[in-house]
C-alpha cells in the first residue's frame, strides 16, 4: 500500500490499466467460446471489492494496533479457512465442520506461536504487520491439505472397504485396518508441501518473497524469511492434515473397532 | 407361520425360530444365539432411518450349520456380520456360547467366528505372508508346519506358501483366506457368499473344502448362499430372509429335501420375482 519508502504507489488509473488486461482476457474467452466471460467479470469485481474490503480492515487493525483486534480477525479467518476446507470436500464428512476447525485451529495456533514468538520474537506479540500476513499464509495452507486428507481418505475407505472389512474380520483393531488408508491421505496433503520445497526459488519466486523485494527488502534478508515460511507451512500442513484425518477416521470407525460404512 | 413369535424362553428349547413341529431338532447346546435382532442406519442428512434387518430370532447349534437364504437387500450379509460384530444391531441380543456379544471382546470373538468374504482378499506378498498376517495379540501359531498343515486343510498343496498372491486363482485365493481364518483357531466359520464369485470348478473346490473342514473340526458354519451344491453339502437348517424379516426357517433332515415352505421351496428353485441373488 502506500506510505512504505521505495514502494511506487498506484493511482486508481493505473489499476484501470491493470483490469484492462482481463478486458483482453475477456475478449479472447467470447472470441474462442470459452464461455467464461461472466466468470471474468464477476471474478474481477469480486477482486476488486474483497481486497479493497480486506485493505481498509487491515489498514485499520494496523492503526489500532490493539491485540483484541488481531485476535478478532484470526477468529474470523480461521472460520473463513474452516468453511472453505470443508466446502472443498467432494463427499460430506459426519462432524466436518468440528474436524476442520480443529484441525485448522490447532495446526495454525502451534505454528503461528513458533515463528511469532519463538523465531521472529516479534515485539509486541500482536504485532498485526507481521502475525496477520503469517496466519494468513498457513491458514491458506493448513486449509487446503486438511481438505486434500479429507478427500483422499474418504475416497481410500470406499474403494478398500474389502480390506479393511478382512483385516477387522482377522481380529486387527480398526486402528491397524485403517492404518495404510491413513498413511495415504496424509502423505497425499503433504507432498505439494514436500515437491515444492525442492524447487522453492528456482521456477518462481514465492509470493512473500516477491511482495517483501518489491517492498524495498533486501533479497537476503526476503530469503531468510522465505526460509521460515517454508517450514512453517511444512509444519502446518502436516499437523492440519493428521489431525483432520485421525478426528475424521474416528467418525467411521467405532470403539468396537466396527467401520460404519453406511456413512461411504 | 411367522416363526419369530416363537422366542427362547417361552419354547424352552434354546431354538427360537423352529416351528412346533421341529422341535426335535432343537439346539441342546447353542453357539449363537440370537434374540430378537433389528438394525437400522441413521438417516443421512435429515432422511428417515433405513431399517435393515427387523425382529430376527434364531440359534446355531454347536457343530450344525445354518444358511441365510433371500433376495439380494433382504439383510442377509448384515446379519451374518453381526454373528462376529463387525456390525452392531440396534435392539435385541446374540450370544456366543451363552455370552452376551457386547461383553466380548470383538477382536477375539471375530477369531473365534471366523468370517470369508465373497471376494478373497489377499494382500500383498506370498501366500506364507497372507498366512502369517495375524494380529500379534493373538500370538497364533504361524510355524511352517502349522502353515503347510492349514493350506492342507484347505486341499491345497504347501508349496503354494511361495507363490505370490496374484498369481493365484480365484478359487486358490478363496481357499487361502479360509486357511488364513483357519490359523486363528475357529469354532464358527460365518461364509458370505463364498462361491458366488467362482467358476463352477473352483466353487466345487470351495464347496468341497468347506465341507470337509466342517467334518474334521466339528465347527459351526453360518453361510450366506445361493449355491444349491453348498446347500447340500452343509445340511442342516435354512432361514429365508426378506427385507429383513424372518419368513420361513427349516431344517433338511438327512439328504432328503424336506422343505415345506411354498416361498422357500420357489426360492430354493429360483423362481423367486427377486431373482436369486
Amino acid at each position: 500500500m502506500t506510505g512504505v519508502a521505495g514502494v511506487v504507489d498506484l493511482s486508481v488509473w493505473q489499476l484501470g490499466l491493470a483490469v484492462l488486461l482481463v478486458g483482453v482476457l475477456i475478449v479472447i474467452s467470447a472470441w474462442q467460446a470459452l464461455g467464461l466471460e461472466r466468470d471474468l467479470l464477476v471474478g474481477t469485481v469480486r477482486t476488486i471489492v474483497q481486497l479493497y474490503l480486506v485493505g481498509f480492515i487491515l489498514a485499520s487493525v494496523f492503526a489500532a494496533a490493539q491485540w483484541y483486534w488481531v485476535v478478532l480477525v484470526l477468529v474470523a479467518m480461521m472460520g473463513v479457512a474452516t468453511q472453505a476446507a470443508v466446502s472443498r470436500l467432494k463427499k460430506p464428512i459426519p462432524g466436518r465442520y468440528e474436524i476442520a476447525m480443529v484441525a485448522i485451529a490447532v495446526s495454525t495456533t502451534l505454528t503461528l506461536a513458533w515463528v511469532i514468538g519463538v523465531v521472529v520474537r516479534v515485539h509486541p506479540w500482536y504485532e498485526p504487520q507481521y502475525v496477520i500476513p503469517i496466519a494468513g499464509m498457513i491458514l491458506g495452507n493448513a486449509m487446503t491439505s486438511a481438505a486434500l486428507a479429507g478427500d483422499r481418505l474418504q475416497a481410500d475407505l470406499r474403494t478398500r472397504k474389502e480390506e479393511i472389512e478382512a483385516m477387522l474380520a482377522l481380529g486387527f483393531s480398526g486402528g491397524d485396518a485403517v492404518r495404510p488408508m491413513v498413511r495415504s491421505a496424509v502423505r497425499a496433503a503433504m507432498i505439494p508441501t514436500v515437491s515444492g520445497m525442492m524447487t522453492v526459488g528456482l521456477v518462481q519466486l514465492p509470493g512473500m518473497m516477491t511482495g517483501q523485494i518489491l517492498a524495498g527488502a533486501s533479497p537476503l534478508l526476503a530469503i531468510k524469511y522465505q526460509i521460515v515460511v517454508v517450514f512453517m507451512l511444512a509444519v502446518a500442513t502436516s499437523v492440519a492434515s493428521l489431525l483432520f484425518v485421525r478426528l475424521a477416521i474416528s467418525r467411521y470407525m467405532t470403539p468396537a473397532h466396527q467401520l460404519r460404512s453406511y456413512l461411504l | 407361520m411367522k416363526v419369530t413369535d416363537v422366542r427362547p424362553e417361552e419354547s424352552g428349547t434354546g431354538i427360537s425360530a423352529v416351528p412346533s413341529d421341529a422341535t426335535a431338532l432343537a439346539a441342546r447346546d447353542p453357539l449363537f444365539q440370537v434374540d430378537r435382532l433389528s438394525l437400522a442406519y441413521p438417516g443421512l442428512r435429515g432422511q428417515p432411518p433405513v431399517s435393515i434387518l427387523h425382529d430376527v430370532s434364531f440359534a446355531v447349534d454347536r457343530g450344525q450349520s445354518l444358511t441365510l437364504v433371500g433376495p439380494s437387500g433382504s439383510g442377509k450379509s448384515t446379519l451374518l456380520r453381526c454373528l462376529n460384530r463387525l456390525v452392531e444391531p440396534t435392539q435385541g441380543s446374540i450370544r456366543f456360547k451363552g455370552r452376551e456379544l457386547k461383553s466380548l471382546n470383538p477382536l477375539e470373538l471375530r477369531r473365534r467366528a471366523g468370517l470369508v468374504l465373497q471376494t478373497p482378499v489377499l494382500f500383498e506378498g506370498t501366500v506364507r505372508d497372507n498366512l502369517r498376517m495375524q494380529p500379534a495379540a493373538a500370538r497364533a501359531d504361524v510355524s511352517e508346519p502349522r502353515l503347510q498343515h492349514a493350506l492342507v486343510e484347505v486341499g491345497l498343496d504347501a508349496e503354494f506358501l511361495d507363490r505370490d498372491g496374484t498369481t493365484l486363482s480365484g478359487g486358490e485365493k478363496q481357499r487361502v483366506t479360509i486357511a488364513r481364518a483357519l490359523l486363528g483357531d475357529p469354532e464358527a466359520l460365518l461364509l458370505d457368499e463364498p462361491t458366488a464369485a467362482l467358476d463352477p470348478p473352483n466353487a466345487t473346490l470351495v464347496v468341497e473344502a468347506i465341507a470337509a473342514l466342517r467334518q474334521s473340526r466339528g465347527l459351526t458354519i453360518v453361510a450366506v448362499t445361493h449355491q444349491p451344491d453348498l446347500i447340500r453339502h452343509l445340511g442342516g437348517c435354512l432361514l429365508y430372509l426378506v427385507k429383513g424379516q424372518v419368513q420361513a426357517y427349516e431344517c433338511i433332515d438327512g439328504r432328503a429335501h424336506t422343505i415345506t415352505d411354498v416361498r422357500l421351496q420357489a426360492f430354493l428353485a429360483g423362481e423367486s420375482p427377486q431373482g436369486g441373488r
